[in-house]
């Protein structure tokens, strides 16, 4: 069990006040070695806080944040113990790429091989030796990554690391991140676009407002969002509507000939559609997007949504930056 | 919720290190590996080099003639050296005693540091070696021998008259005092440099120059000129290996009056004014006997680059944490080592070490360029000691200098850690340093010295290379630079400021959210 500490982030009714906001509140989870865990919240709902105290830079009002057990200031070799990537510009633009990572290595005595070999891990190799301050966007996130692994450590955590990563970055990253996980290391990614966590993320903390809103495996959610949904295509949409409304669905048209069924199960609209000779095609469960269950967790929680305008608009923007 | 059975990941990486000599070269790969602030170190020694050569080349003298070479003491420096001298030989072994009654002066003025009393001296010629026993006015008894060496004697006061007797034996000369001329105590001993067998033995009388100083805003005048002090001897007993003399018995015609030295007071070839009764001599002395203090340091002015020179090596200091604060890398530097306080400590050291070395090239090159331009430059060149990098003085005053810019970097560190903003820190660090500078020429001279003790700018006492001694009255004034403190002291201050801003800064780092 020792073993299973050590390789944890465990956060116990953490708060954090500036001055008369409350940035987090009563805050707790846990995020666990062997998966990634998507750490959700619009942009001021305390994630970056969190993280801050996570890494001894914000000391907490109440509660703790322990690393492998310990607080961080207690930590002996930091960067062994725990990555992190808080923000990407935090680089002296001066600085060649590989002197920011050789300064880091140097606070624990790390070879500068190991600062190779992180170079190459993120695919920065080549771009070594170019001063930070000609980096895009997502190199940097790539440079602040590369930080993040130089103690090859099994607790990561990444503040909002696909920020500004191409398409190919992005696909890149999710792997990237996934494999890290499978390593055995506990893996924390934040992020206020729900869509990028999408094919990555084993868990998720959902937190608005510093409060905790769900602490949830993506399975789970997505089960949960997607109910018992049923889609399917037919050429004769009325026939089919007009007869599973009979029969107790609930039953939505999403375009020509297309819909989408609740309340009836997937066999029985088949033996339906089939008694009644009602042509149809592509019968199936109908999965609900990491996107939708958000919205679907959070819709009782308007207050915030009103506030920020999240989160289907700010998702929308998010994509059209990100792509 | 239950934790998924997985194992945690284990680096096969060989363990890290964490001690402080890695944050010493982890903050050393930060200062290299910034370009600009290398140019900012470069820019400090050049600018730093000009400013010298520039202060150096610029002053301007009206020389009409060239002055007398100035006289040399035994060790080659410059000295003063002129007095009234009624002497006779003394070969070998031998003693002189003398009676000297309370010192006059003109008009009821008289230097504290008035003198009278009797002498042992290689020979007539100014800058011989010599010791004497005297009294003063206002500081007792003392024994100086070779113009730098001063023993204190009773605290007779200069109102009762005062038997004063020197004996040599070999090359050692033992001076003695007493109220009665029978109860003898004695008050020291010294060894001139190579006294000759032969010497002459004798009675003088001397003081300093009055100097007066007035000072307005923007203008200092000094005045004062060659005083005058009379002193009067009875019972005058030469014993020696001629047989004793005793004055006014059979001993007449043996005394000669001459003088060591020109005389300031008068024109050449007038007479002397010491005036011989039945058995007794009285003098009437002006011209001093003492080191010659130059009036101005030439190797401190070759290094007053310094004092632009810090402008750019403070902004770098103070760059070496905002630049982190700007840009939040602070907080990559905190997570690697959040031992806060240990890590600002290694940044000082690091930064302290590189301001060190750049300081210390830009004063050996200030030294070497400005110091013989300065020399050149003078009317009277001989008067100022020879400066050779590797006397001790300048040595001081070159590495004190390289120390001086390390403390000034330092302390603009922990301005920028306590501000945590570079515009407002260099701006900080720069009114401290500028405005009393400023302030110097327009002070009364006790407020000036004030400020050049209890501001960071004490530093700067550590450029002086002029000697100083107790029994030499000398003016010192803010616009000759002259510092009030000695130079350890006065860079102890400005260490003391740094440590002490350091220290906040680190409390504060502690404390604060980064």
């Amino acid at each position: 069990m020792e073993a299973t500490v050590a390789a944890t982030i465990q956060v116990r009714g953490l708060r954090k006040q500036f001055g008369q906001t409350v940035a987090v509140d009563d805050l707790s989870f846990t995020v666990h070695p062997g998966q990634v865990t998507g750490f959700v919240g619009p942009n001021g709902a305390g994630k970056s806080t969190t993280m801050r105290m996570l890494l001894g830079l914000d000391a907490p009002d109440a509660g703790s944040a322990l690393i492998g057990g310990r607080p961080y200031a207690s930590l002996r070799r930091p960067l062994t113990e725990v990555g992190a990537l808080l923000d990407a510009a935090a680089v002296h633009p001066s600085r060649r790429g590989r002197d920011h990572l050789l300064w880091l290595a140097h606070t624990h005595g790390l070879p500068g091989r190991r600062v190779e070999q992180v170079l190459e891990q993120v695919g920065l190799a080549t771009a070594a030796r170019r001063r930070a301050g000609t980096y895009s966007l997502g190199m940097r996130q790539r440079l602040g990554i590369a930080a993040a692994l130089l103690g090859d450590p099994p607790v990561l955590l990444l503040d909002e690391p696909v920020n500004g990563l191409d398409p190919e970055g992005i696909r890149w990253i999710r792997g990237f991140l996934r494999a890290l996980a499978r390593e055995g290391r506990a893996v924390l990614v934040s992020s206020h676009l729900m869509s990028e966590l999408q094919d990555s993320a084993d868990h998720l903390v959902v937190i608005g407002r510093g409060r905790l809103i769900a602490d949830t495996p993506v399975a789970e959610l997505l089960a949960a969002a997607s109910g018992d949904r049923v889609a399917l295509r037919t050429s004769a949409r009325t026939d089919a509507m007009s007869l599973l409304a009979r029969e107790g669905g609930t039953v939505a048209a999403n375009g020509r000939d297309s819909l989408t069924v609740t309340g009836l199960p997937a066999e029985r609209i088949t033996a339906l559609l089939g008694a009644a000779g009602v042509p149809f095609s592509e019968v199936g469960s109908d999965r609900a997007t990491l996107e939708e269950a958000y919205m679907e967790l959070t819709r009782d929680a308007a207050e915030f949504r009103a506030a920020e305008g999240f989160p289907a608009d700010t998702a929308r923007d998010g994509q059209e930056l990100t792509s | 919720m239950t934790a998924p059975a997985v194992t945690p990941y284990r680096s096969p990486l060989p363990p890290a290190r964490d001690g402080f000599p890695q944050l010493l070269r982890s903050e050393w790969t930060k200062a290299r590996s910034v370009r600009r602030w290398s140019v900012t170190l470069l820019a400090a020694v050049v600018i730093t080099v000009f400013v010298s050569l520039l202060s150096a080349l610029s002053g301007s003298f009206d020389v009409n003639g060239s002055p007398p070479p100035p006289t040399k003491g035994p060790d080659g420096a410059p000295v003063t050296d002129s007095f009234p001298f009624v002497h006779q030989q003394l070969t070998g072994d031998g003693s002189i005693t003398a009676r000297v009654s309370p010192l006059t002066g003109r008009e009821g003025h008289i230097a504290p540091w008035a003198k009278a009393g009797v002498i042992i001296k290689a020979s007539t010629d100014a800058g011989a070696p010599y010791a004497a026993v005297m009294l003063t006015p206002a500081h007792g008894v003392r024994l100086q021998s070779d113009f730098t060496h001063d023993t204190a004697g009773s605290s007779a006061s200069g109102a009762e008259p005062r038997w004063l007797r020197l004996t040599r034996s070999g090359s050692v000369l033992t001076a003695s005092e007493s109220a009665d001329g029978k109860k003898w105590s004695e008050v020291g001993r010294a060894t001139p440099a190579g006294l000759p067998r032969t010497v002459q033995a004798g009675l003088f009388a001397a003081t300093p120059e009055l100097v007066t100083v007035q000072r307005h805003f923007g203008s200092t005048s000094v005045g004062g000129g060659p005083s005058e002090v009379t002193a009067s001897f009875d019972r005058i007993t030469v014993d020696g290996d001629r047989g004793t003399v005793v004055d006014g018995d059979q001993g007449t015609g043996t005394w000669r009056q001459d003088r060591v030295g020109a005389d300031p007071t008068r024109a050449a070839g007038s007479p002397d004014r010491s005036t011989r009764t039945s058995s007794a001599w009285t003098l009437t002395g002006s011209g001093d006997i003492g080191p010659l203090i130059p009036d101005a340091d030439l190797t401190q002015r070759s290094l007053s680059g310094a004092q632009i020179g810090l402008i750019p090596l403070a902004a770098l200091g103070v760059l070496f944490i905002t630049a982190e604060y700007r840009r939040g890398m602070i907080r990559t530097t905190l997570t690697a080592g959040p031992r806060r306080g240990r890590m600002l400590a290694a940044k000082a050291l690091v930064l302290a070490g590189i301001a060190f070395l750049t300081g210390l090239l830009a004063a050996v090159l200030s030294f070497l360029l400005a110091e013989p331009a300065l020399r050149d430059n003078r009317p009277n060149p001989a008067s100022y000691p020879e400066a050779a990098l590797s006397d001790g003085p300048v040595l001081r005053a070159v590495l004190g200098t390289a120390l001086l810019l390390a403390a000034v970097a330092v302390l603009a560190l922990a301005v920028g850690a306590l501000l945590r903003n570079t515009a407002a820190a260099v701006t900080l660090i720069v009114v401290v340093f500028v405005l009393p500078m400023v302030l110097l020429a327009g002070l009364p001279v006790d407020a000036a010295h004030w400020v050049m003790k209890v501001t960071p700018l004490a530093g700067f006492a550590v450029q002086q290379t002029t000697p100083r001694y107790d029994f030499v009255n000398t003016v010192c004034l803010p616009e000759n630079s002259c510092y009030p403190q000695g130079p350890w002291t006065g860079l102890a201050v400005l260490c003391a400021y740094a440590a002490v801003a350091l220290g906040l800064a680190m409390w504060r780092l502690r404390r604060r959210d980064a």
